[in-house]
């Protein structure tokens, strides 16, 4: 109970931050001009005839040529604004949306519609598209497993991951719809739930699950990313996302994709109209709708997206499979969907294991280290049961004697959450800035990963590197550690005084990615980060 | 446990939705207000319509039809049954696909001092259900649905598929399905939320009808008997559709359930459109029930609208192309479906239409379905 509390609260923090720091705006047109990315009261967009503002999954970024080329016949200017489809749901929910938008484009309504708060602010749906979740195996993984890909299930699957034989990247289902879609379908094909999936059948398969859990070397806070991530990797074999993301990403054949036999979750990409939006925005959609569902447009978004016709006669692209698959249910009681995933949250996926490198400087005196511990205070919510957390405050080198690790223990998570927000409290700044080596120390500290956890660094500072290593030793620092330790990435967060340079540098070489506060909040940026550990 | 903690989130919500609806209301007069009334001139009206006639009204020929007799129409799409939760304000009509929605309507409209006219019905559409072929030949080889002689349309014998719900029959327990992965887990028809939505709610007043001895649901008493089956058939389906468009879209695209309930209209559309309809079997549920799509004129032009709609020869003709049946004379639809007779049962032959239960006794119905209601 303590861990739904947890996690509840922060699904709703998300967006928060989200909503102030995150959100970049793109345009299916070519008159769109001027800042339209978040600023601190959100990102309002100037409304005008003729214009759809447009709340987005991401990965609805390749629909934007066909949606230029609708504004002539249609007259209507489509505004993209994109964000991970569970954070969506919470600017529904608590209104900010309707602020700011008059439709919604998720991949899917799935989990939309186990919110009761917000049934009423949505109206006309309109599905316009589908692709289901499926999972892209290495071609060499396939032959090794000695598998015919259109004949897969979730059990062999699940036997594969099991015997070691198999290793995956997926979304985390708390944050993106193709983790979530993933988590039901494999939930439903390991407990041979015949229909929609209850409590009882996720008891049952959890111990089934956990050992599917075990292959999943990559998690991700979006699919952009866990792609990006998945090609710098060779010892994952297969990566989970929609069918289309994975076809249209990996363009020259690097993966077979299989849709398991015994059933899978289809996202139908519903333009969904607010409740609020304006009566001319609302005829707008209308018009754009009936537009994108002609067969000629049709033709041309599985020809450019690889994603699945919805209209009578018009054929799937060539590149998608023919042959049918059942559609597995997705839950109907946010229970059963919320029990989910707090089982995957806090019992089925691998446990993390993070450190925090925290810049305690001279600089972040006064206000700033405030802030730092009011984040981190509110950070303590996020953490997953069996998590192994490290505070690692540093100034002109790493302050030793404040290091302090604790791990959530499930049976009485509170304890170390409390430890943690107690020793952020007793932070004080003083001393230089050591960026690069308070980075080694905390790849020093993690030492040789285990495989059997998510390892990651968090890097936060306010300013520009004074003391200790140079960049140059850190990448020869870097270049030394094992092929494993270089799996650890680290998520360097912008803050204050400190050189965007600097930070992309360490995040590229280390695989890791930027995050900005200065956008936004420091607890935004913190709270993004969670999807990626 | 659960969700206890957002409680009071969820009540602070709820105010500000109310607020914001107010607030488009009040946008919305403002909007259409100064077009009223304006005699000869166009007339802009402004209607919220179930999905499955968002096509109709945005038919560039329906558009010309409508400008030729003085009427610009703007529409939004909504659950048929979600409509009473929208503001009536700024709106000429409402237009849900059947009677006791609009009875619901007209009752708060009537609270507002706004429609005293009869509502309209234009046309109407049987339910049916579409199935791909695999399905279909194995839904006949055990004897629950018997095929035409082409194989693309049938009847559904509904006791036969109740009491396969009953015994949660699956597709490997019937013969033939071996051999089509998407023919497994529990055999079941998927239909729209019935809380929410139209023909959810009209699957259920059909089976309860069948499942009650050919009763209709007249009380409480009768809603309890037939209870525990209406909840399975509901539950099975994990989270449903609020519009009858969408589930329509995902048998399309051969990514859902291989049945689905739909309107006739909405195969018809397909067909007289000159699609091809690929591996689609219509079957009609041997005992069914018609959806009166129901115009309430909320405001004048809302009414002359709804008369426009059922008298005017050209406009009738339309919603025949739309898959819809025409009130009255039957010979339109028959034979514009002329040729399409392989899908479409134009005379509805051997199909019983199911009376509906009232507005309150269907609610209830849906509600208990969807555990959302007073299981007792």
């Amino acid at each position: 109970m303590t861990t739904r509390t947890r996690r509840t609260r922060s699904l709703s923090r998300t967006v928060a931050g989200l909503a102030l720091a995150l959100l970049v705006t793109a345009t299916g047109s070519s008159c769109a001009s001027g800042d339209h990315t978040g600023q601190d009261d959100g990102p309002r967009l100037p409304v005008r005839p003729g214009t759809l503002r447009v709340l987005a999954s991401s990965e609805l970024s390749d629909m934007e040529p066909v949606l230029r080329a609708a504004r002539t016949p249609t007259g209507v200017d489509v505004r993209l604004t994109y964000t991970g489809t569970l954070d969506a749901v919470e600017q529904i929910a608590s209104g900010t949306a309707e602020k700011a938008y008059d439709a919604v484009w998720l991949s899917s309504n799935d989990y939309l519609r186990l919110r009761p708060d917000t049934a009423r602010k949505i109206t006309g749906e309109t599905p316009v598209m589908a692709s289901p979740v499926a999972l892209g195996v290495r071609p060499a993984a396939v032959a090794r497993l000695g598998w015919d890909p259109a004949k897969v299930t979730w059990s062999q699957l699940h036997r594969a991951v099991a015997d070691g034989k198999l290793t995956y990247g997926m979304t985390d289902p708390m944050r993106s719809n193709s983790g979530l879609s993933a988590l039901v379908s494999v939930a439903s094909g390991l407990s041979g739930a015949q229909s929609a999936l209850t409590e009882r059948d996720v008891a049952e398969a959890t111990p089934r699950l956990k050992e599917f859990f075990t292959g999943q070397k990559l998690t991700s806070g979006s699919s952009g990313w866990l792609a990006t991530a998945f090609a710098r990797r060779t010892d994952v074999d297969a990566l989970v996302n929609y069918e289309s993301v994975l076809l249209s990403s990996f363009r020259s054949g690097e993966l077979t994709v299989i849709r398991p036999t015994d059933g899978v979750v289809t996202a139908d990409y519903p333009l969904t109209l607010l409740t609020s939006a304006r009566p001319e925005a609302k005829e707008a959609a209308g018009r754009l709708t009936t537009y994108l569902r002609t067969p000629e447009v049709q033709g041309r978004i599985t020809e450019a997206t690889l994603r699945r016709p919805v209209v009578p006669g018009v054929a799937p692209a060539p590149a998608l499979a023919r042959d049918q698959r059942r559609e597995l249910p997705f839950p109907g009681s946010r229970k059963v969907a919320d029990e989910l995933l707090d089982a995957y949250d806090n019992t089925l996926r691998r446990p993390s294991r993070t450190v925090y490198v925290l810049d305690t400087s001279g600089s972040m005196g006064g206000e700033r280290l405030e802030r730092l511990k009011k984040a981190l205070a509110e950070l303590t919510r996020d953490f997953r049961d069996r998590e192994e957390v490290t505070l690692m405050p540093f100034g002109s080198a790493v302050k030793q004697d404040e290091v302090r690790t604790h791990t959530v223990d499930p049976a009485s998570p509170q304890a170390a959450l409390d430890a943690i927000k107690g020793d952020a409290q007793r932070l004080s700044a003083f001393g230089g800035t050591a960026i690069y080596s308070s980075v080694q120390e905390a790849y020093r500290f993690l030492g040789r990963s285990r495989g059997d956890v998510f390892t990651s660094i968090v890097l936060m500072t306010d300013g520009e590197n004074t003391d200790g290593d140079p960049a140059t030793a850190f990448e020869t620092f870097h270049g030394s550690l094992s092929a494993e330790q270089k799996r650890t990435p680290v998520f360097p967060i912008l803050f204050g005084d400190s050189d965007r340079g600097e930070l992309d540098h360490i995040a590229g070489l280390t695989g890791g990615k930027l995050f900005d506060a200065d956008q936004g909040s420091l607890d935004g940026a913190f709270e993004e980060i969670r999807g990626y550990q | 446990m659960g969700f206890r903690e957002h409680a009071a989130h969820v009540r602070r919500i709820l105010g500000i939705v109310l607020a914001v609806l107010l607030l488009g209301g009040v946008a919305a007069v403002l909007v259409t207000g100064g077009d009223k009334d304006t005699g000869t001139a166009t007339k802009t009206v402004r209607g919220v319509i179930g999905s499955e006639k968002a096509e109709f009204f945005t038919d560039p020929q329906v558009v010309k039809a409508l400008a030729a007799k003085g009427f610009t129409v703007g529409t939004e799409t909504s659950g048929s049954w979600d409509m009473e939760e929208l503001p009536l304000d700024g709106y000429d009509f409402a237009f849900p696909s059947s009677k006791a929605p609009a009875d619901g309507l007209r009752a708060k409209a009537a609270q507002k001092t706004k429609a005293t006219t009869a509502p309209l019905r234009p046309f109407y559409s049987p339910l049916v259900v579409v199935a791909h072929s695999a399905a279909a030949r194995v839904l006949a080889g055990n004897g629950l649905a018997t095929l035409g002689p082409r194989g693309t349309s049938g009847t559904l014998k509904m006791g036969a598929y109740l009491a396969a719900a009953r015994a949660d029959r699956t597709w490997q327990q019937l013969k033939g399905s071996a051999g089509h992965a998407e023919l497994s887990g529990t055999l079941f028809i998927t239909s729209t939320d019935p809380v929410a939505s139209n023909s959810g709610a009209l699957y259920l007043a059909a089976a309860s009808y069948v499942a009650d001895g050919g009763r209709v649901a007249g009380d409480r008493a009768a809603v309890t008997r037939t209870a525990p089956l209406l909840r399975k058939l509901v539950q099975v389906q994990g989270a449903q559709q609020s519009g009858s468009d969408a589930p329509f879209r995902d048998f399309i695209s051969g990514v859902g359930n291989p049945l689905v309930l739909v309107y006739e209209s909405q195969v018809a559309a397909q067909l007289l459109a000159g699609r091809p309809m690929g591996d689609l079997v219509v079957l009609y549920p041997d005992t069914t029930v018609s959806s009166d799509h129901t115009l309430v004129p909320l405001t004048e032009n809302g009414r002359a609208l709804g008369e426009l709609l059922s008298t005017d020869p050209e406009l009738r003709k339309l919603a025949v192309r739309h898959g819809f049946r025409p009130q009255g004379a039957a010979s339109e639809f028959t034979a514009a479906t002329q040729s399409h007779t392989a899908y479409l049962n134009q005379t509805l032959t051997g199909v019983r239409q199911a009376p509906v239960p009232t507005g309150k006794v269907l609610h209830e119905m849906a509600l208990r379905a969807r555990d959302q209601g007073d299981t007792a």
